[in-house]
């Protein structure tokens, strides 16, 4: 598949489970390495200078993975210092970022004690603390109640503009809501991308081609 | 540099909250003091040859509790994606691990040593074997720690992980034996891939470059093993 994204756009990867979304996000970051072809994140190749293009990536695994044992301000102070945010620029990016994401009043509480909305925004927050080009969500609202659903949506139209996004899904209302445009996959094959401002009915399109 | 800094503080921060380390702690201490004093009283000599066995044999036990978790964990946790999705290399969150268990190792030593002190302050001891002594745990703690993080590293059960590094170590402990039954000079390779035979030259107060040598080779090679299995996805 041959795929751009644009500063500041919504990219929304919509398909059925195992259709390649996560494999392709987790290339993206780095975790895995593509067996062919290239990706690049800000002009970096994810290969050949995988450091450079990790600086510019914040990434949500799907799974949500945090530290349980470490309090919110450790785990966020870690993992901005492990993405080269400055001794100087830490205070200022905890605090711009705990604002942004709203977790400001649970910065001390040990992280294994948050409600699983806070522990997603808690995750959000360290994707976005060290100031990326690029966000990658996988799955954001998987296990999230209703209330933390749109919290969550709301979240991510908010930040939009100011970094790339690239979220996957498998809910075709989740991309109608925060996508600018949609790349629909199949069994790892980029089958359409469509803007959603000109797409009023993305079920029956994702239908058509799935 | 600065990336392995600051993922050597969250390892101590990990290693020194974790009750695991207080409990294995406890009972290295409590079971080298009880055998200092029975030894001590018994024979009413001042050395520590058998005590330096005695942490032998439990450094070779409590290891593997310590090093368990260090990547299973993270890969049970799914945190390992974390860290290898951020701009660190492999050998970096390896290190920072290593020196964290390392450190613990060298923190319980460094408090079994008042033994040493206690034998030098009421005794003439020969200080050369026990210098050696210490020197051959801190070569073996190099050794047990990398092959344990190795264990850990391919599998995301903390059990198996240890069960697996106690029957490296275990293997390695007796390597020897099967010398008897091999024919040379296939015998000679595993009377020195032995665990406890490179040891027991530290002790008795014989430096050789080839007995250090043996437990660096196998540690640099658990280390690039680990981080070839981290790096492998």
């Amino acid at each position: 598949m041959t795929l751009d994204v644009l500063p500041g756009e919504v990219l929304g990867l919509l398909g059925p489970n195992g259709s390649g979304k996560t494999t392709l996000l987790r290339m993206l970051t780095g975790y895995l390495t593509p067996t062919s072809g290239r990706l690049l994140v800000a002009g970096h190749d994810t290969v050949r200078e995988a450091m450079e293009a990790r600086r510019r990536i914040g990434y949500v695994p799907e799974a949500v993975p945090l530290y349980s044992n470490m309090r919110v301000r450790e785990f966020l102070t870690f993992m901005a210092r492990l993405r080269g945010v400055s001794a100087g620029r830490l205070r200022r990016a905890l605090e711009d970022v705990s604002e942004r994401v709203a977790v400001t009043d649970v910065m001390d509480a040990r992280i294994g004690t948050l409600s699983r909305g806070y522990r997603q925004r808690v995750a959000l927050a360290q994707a976005l603390v060290h100031g990326p080009d690029v966000v990658v969500l996988d799955e954001p609202t998987n296990g999230l109640d209703p209330r933390q659903i749109i919290e969550t949506r709301n979240l991510i139209r908010k930040l939009g503009g100011d970094c790339t996004f690239i979220i996957s899904s498998h809910i075709l209302g989740e991309m109608e809501k925060v996508a600018h445009r949609v790349a629909i996959l199949l069994r790892g094959e980029l089958l359409a991308i469509c803007r959603m401002a000109e797409t009023p009915d993305l079920e029956a399109l994702f239908l058509s081609l799935t | 540099m600065r990336t392995l800094g600051v993922l050597l503080r969250k390892e101590l921060n990990a290693t020194f909250t974790s009750p695991i380390a207080y409990t294995v702690g406890g009972v290295f201490l409590l079971v080298i003091g009880y055998t200092f004093s029975l030894t001590l009283f018994f024979t009413k000599v001042a050395n520590l040859t058998y005590i330096f066995h005695q942490m032998y044999v439990l450094l070779v036990l409590l290891v593997p509790v310590l090093t368990m978790r260090t990547f299973a964990e993270e890969r049970k946790t799914d945190t390992l994606e974390l860290l290898l999705t951020a701009p660190v290399r492999e050998i970096a969150i390896v290190l920072a691990k290593f020196f964290a268990t390392l450190t613990l190792v060298l923190a319980l030593l460094a408090v079994s040593s008042v033994y040493a002190v206690i034998l030098g302050h009421y005794g003439q001891p020969d200080w050369g074997p026990i210098y050696g002594g210490y020197l051959a745990l801190v070569l073996l703690a190099f050794l047990l720690i990398a092959v344990g993080m190795f264990a850990s590293a391919l599998t995301e059960n903390q059990v198996v992980a240890a069960a697996l590094s106690l029957g490296a170590f275990l293997m390695l402990w007796f390597a020897d034996s099967a010398s008897y039954l091999l024919p040379a000079p296939l015998d000679l390779v595993f009377v020195n891939l032995s665990l406890i035979g490179h040891f027991t030259t530290f002790v008795s107060g014989s430096l050789f470059l080839s007995d250090a040598g043996y437990y660096l080779t196998v540690a640099l090679l658990g280390l690039f093993l680990t981080t070839r299995v981290i790096a492998d996805r």
